[in-house]
């Protein structure tokens, strides 16, 4: 069960101080889901090799360097993935954040989002930062776990699928969208914030940011170095299989003038559907 | 070959970019015949209008595959923005960066390669076209300077670029060996263009004719050494047919993208055309060409990144490409049918865009004698 720790309502605080930011974004690559996509035998096809960075977590980035851009601090991101999601790294960096760390998992690691939580929270304990950001849930997955329980094991206050984030002396404004109004929620720092991709539009890189980026630090930390036990990673739930969604059976069209189509229709409802 | 991490960025970020700011109002500007003003500082922002111009002199540093990458990007959805960009950086810029001095190139280049002004560059006259070295536009020594006349034809950014790099006769006893490279400034007294050509495709890159009326210029924007103008120019032709073959690239992914969305959602006789042996073959013949135009483009930039010489493979790229770009656009046409016809949709667009790259920067003749004559010596 994940604790909502310390979410106040907003009491709103006149005074803003000169805080400097310190900003971990948690980001993962995933497969380009505009590619196509198939099943086959119960497994899942993709088409291209495309991997790209979760559109949620490019959100965080870029809010997280709006946030830094005015008022100061730094953005570092990290990331937990095979070798080649350091490409991913990359593109975080040439953003405009100023240092990634990647923790090596193999490709096809099968970790669930708590297998996630718990090393990015043990990577966490080794860091020092005033907010943790991340994406609402991973484009590929969807599950949208990660976040709340990484707050959890790290026992910091949460808020989840924000849509604004505003600095407020020292803790997080956070807006959230509901169908008809949005909700304000003061996270006091350090705190966890998962973010919507409606809260901005993530900046392309340019290809000076892209060059920047080659002289950027990438630090590579191993699970074993954070005293991780690969076992007790090992995840709880299993995905089974993937099936296609039986297509529906098209509906029936009649054409006819209106009385006859009323006559049907009182027909079909009464003897078919049998609800008259 | 496999693209760099490096590269496979620069081309994600060249795909979100043309995505993004690059495919909305295409077909209005194509339309409206209109300069796309706005957007010319947002490539100059992404760093895109001096992709492999060196940093020292205000561009991004990388290199002509790098530049490939983003005229493909960018000519999937808009040719005209990627003939702007190609011809900006590998013929006015280009030739500035190949032949310039230090001075010339940190007062004319750096502003090019930043994207604050545009190039142009003037080869073509309207006596003379494949055969440059027929050019009449003279430039006459007057004391400490030169004084250009005569007039140029055809010239990409005639009336939005701000630096022109222009070719002259200086020496008319020594024919090739007679013509020199100049630069002329916009707002030069005596130096105006034309009227906008109505042309069949390319219609938001903006082409005009330019004319030279007792042009005066300083010794100092003499490009490069007397009576090298033609032996710079050619090689600054080969770098330039590398940009239009990596835009023939892009006209056939298009072409090839727009077939394959639309072959999954149009059904006639009960399935989808997709399903239909013919159209699939025409889609899988447009996949080849990509592949194969692509692979040329890449293996001649990279020659040209390497400093080797890279002449023929450039022109067999272009060559490829361009031909390739005009049938894919007309198989993209006929695999949409009517509505293909119209202009609601893009393959018409890209047919008469595509086009173009078979006369611009040396016709498919003109590269089968460049060809030639590195066969026949
Ligand atoms: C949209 C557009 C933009 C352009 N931008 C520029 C620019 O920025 N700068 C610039 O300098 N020029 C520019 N040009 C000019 C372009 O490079 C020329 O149009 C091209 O080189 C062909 O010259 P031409 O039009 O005089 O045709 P011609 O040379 O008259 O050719 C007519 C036909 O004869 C063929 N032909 C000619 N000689 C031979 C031969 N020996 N053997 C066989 N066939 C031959 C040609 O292939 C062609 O089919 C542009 C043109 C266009 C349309």
């Amino acid at each position: 069960m994940i604790r909502f720790l310390g979410i106040f309502r907003l009491l709103k605080i006149a005074k803003k101080s000169a805080f400097r930011m310190n900003f971990i974004v948690c980001i993962k690559q995933v497969p380009d889901v505009s590619a196509p996509v198939s099943i086959r035998d119960g497994h899942l096809q993709t088409d291209s090799d495309r991997m790209v960075l979760n559109a949620y977590d490019a959100s965080a980035v870029e809010e997280a360097l709006v946030l830094t851009e005015k008022h100061g601090g730094r953005v570092d991101v990290v990331l937990i993935g095979p070798e080649k999601a350091k490409e991913t790294i990359r593109k975080a960096l040439a953003m405009g954040a100023e240092a990634g760390f990647h923790i090596p998992v193999e490709d096809g690691a099968g970790y669930d989002s708590a297998g996630y939580a718990a090393i990015l929270a043990a990577f966490l304990k080794t860091h020092s930062y005033d907010a943790i950001l991340t994406g609402k849930q991973s484009q590929d997955t969807d599950s949208g776990l990660a976040g709340g329980m990484l707050a959890d094991r790290l026992g910091l206050p949460y808020a989840a699928n924000a849509v604004g984030l505003e600095l407020e002396g020292n803790a997080l404004l956070v807006k959230r969208q509901g169908d008809t109004a949005q909700e304000m929620v003061l996270v006091p720092l350090p705190g966890v914030v998962t973010c919507s991709n409606d809260m901005n539009n993530p900046r392309i890189p340019s290809l000076k940011g892209i060059m920047a980026s080659k002289k950027k630090e990438v630090t590579t930390v191993s699970p074993a170095e954070l005293g991780l036990d690969a076992a007790a990673l090992k995840p709880a739930t299993v995905v089974t299989g993937y099936r296609n969604v039986p297509a529906r059976n098209p509906g029936k069209k009649f054409e006819a003038d209106a009385e006859e189509l009323a006559r049907t229709l009182v027909g079909l409802l009464q003897n078919e559907a049998k609800v008259i | 070959m496999f693209l760099s991490p490096d590269h496979e960025l620069i081309r994600e970020t060249a795909r979100d970019f043309a995505l993004q700011r690059v495919a909305p109002g295409v077909r209005e500007r194509d339309e409206a015949e209109a300069f796309p003003h706005d957007l010319i500082p947002e490539l100059a922002d992404m760093g895109f209008l001096g992709i492999y111009h060196p940093t020292e002199y205000g561009g991004a540093g990388y290199d002509t595959l790098a530049f490939c990458l983003v005229i493909e990007e960018i000519a999937r959805w808009d040719a005209s923005l990627a003939l702007t960009i190609a011809s900006h950086t590998s013929l006015g810029s280009g030739h500035i960066a190949l032949a310039g001095t230090h001075e010339q190139k940190e007062r004319w280049l750096t502003p090019l390669a930043q994207g604050k002004v545009l190039a142009g560059w003037g080869l073509t006259e309207a006596g003379s076209g494949s055969d440059a070295s027929g050019m009449k536009t003279t430039a006459v020594r007057d004391g400490a300077g030169w004084v250009l006349n005569g007039s140029k034809m055809f010239i990409t950014q005639g009336s939005v670029g701000g630096v022109f790099v222009i070719l002259a006769v200086t020496d008319r006893s020594k024919g090739a060996k007679g013509v020199t490279a100049f630069v002329v400034e916009a707002g030069t007294p005596g130096f105006s263009h034309g009227p906008k050509f109505h042309k069949l495709g390319m219609n938001s890159s903006d082409t005009r004719e330019l004319r030279f009326e007792d042009v005066r210029i300083p010794d100092a924007n003499r490009l490069g050494d007397l009576g090298m103008g033609f032996v710079d120019t050619m090689k600054v032709l080969d770098g330039g047919r590398i940009g239009i073959a990596a835009l023939g690239v892009g006209l056939i992914r298009g072409a090839l993208e727009e077939s394959v969305s639309y072959a999954k959602q149009r059904s006639q006789f009960g399935s989808p055309i997709g399903d239909f042996q013919a159209i699939r073959f025409k889609m899988s013949d447009m996949d080849m060409w990509m592949e194969a135009g692509r692979a040329l483009t890449h293996r001649a930039a990279q020659l040209k990144d390497a400093g080797r010489p890279h002449t023929r493979e450039a022109s067999i790229a272009k060559l490829y490409t361009s031909e390739h770009a005009t049938k894919a656009a007309l198989e993209a046409i006929q695999i949409h049918g009517g509505y293909g016809y119209t202009k609601e949709y893009h393959p018409e667009r890209f047919l008469r865009d595509a086009k173009l790259l078979e006369i611009g920067e040396g016709t498919s003749e003109v590269q089968r004698m460049v060809i030639g004559k590195k066969l026949m010596g």
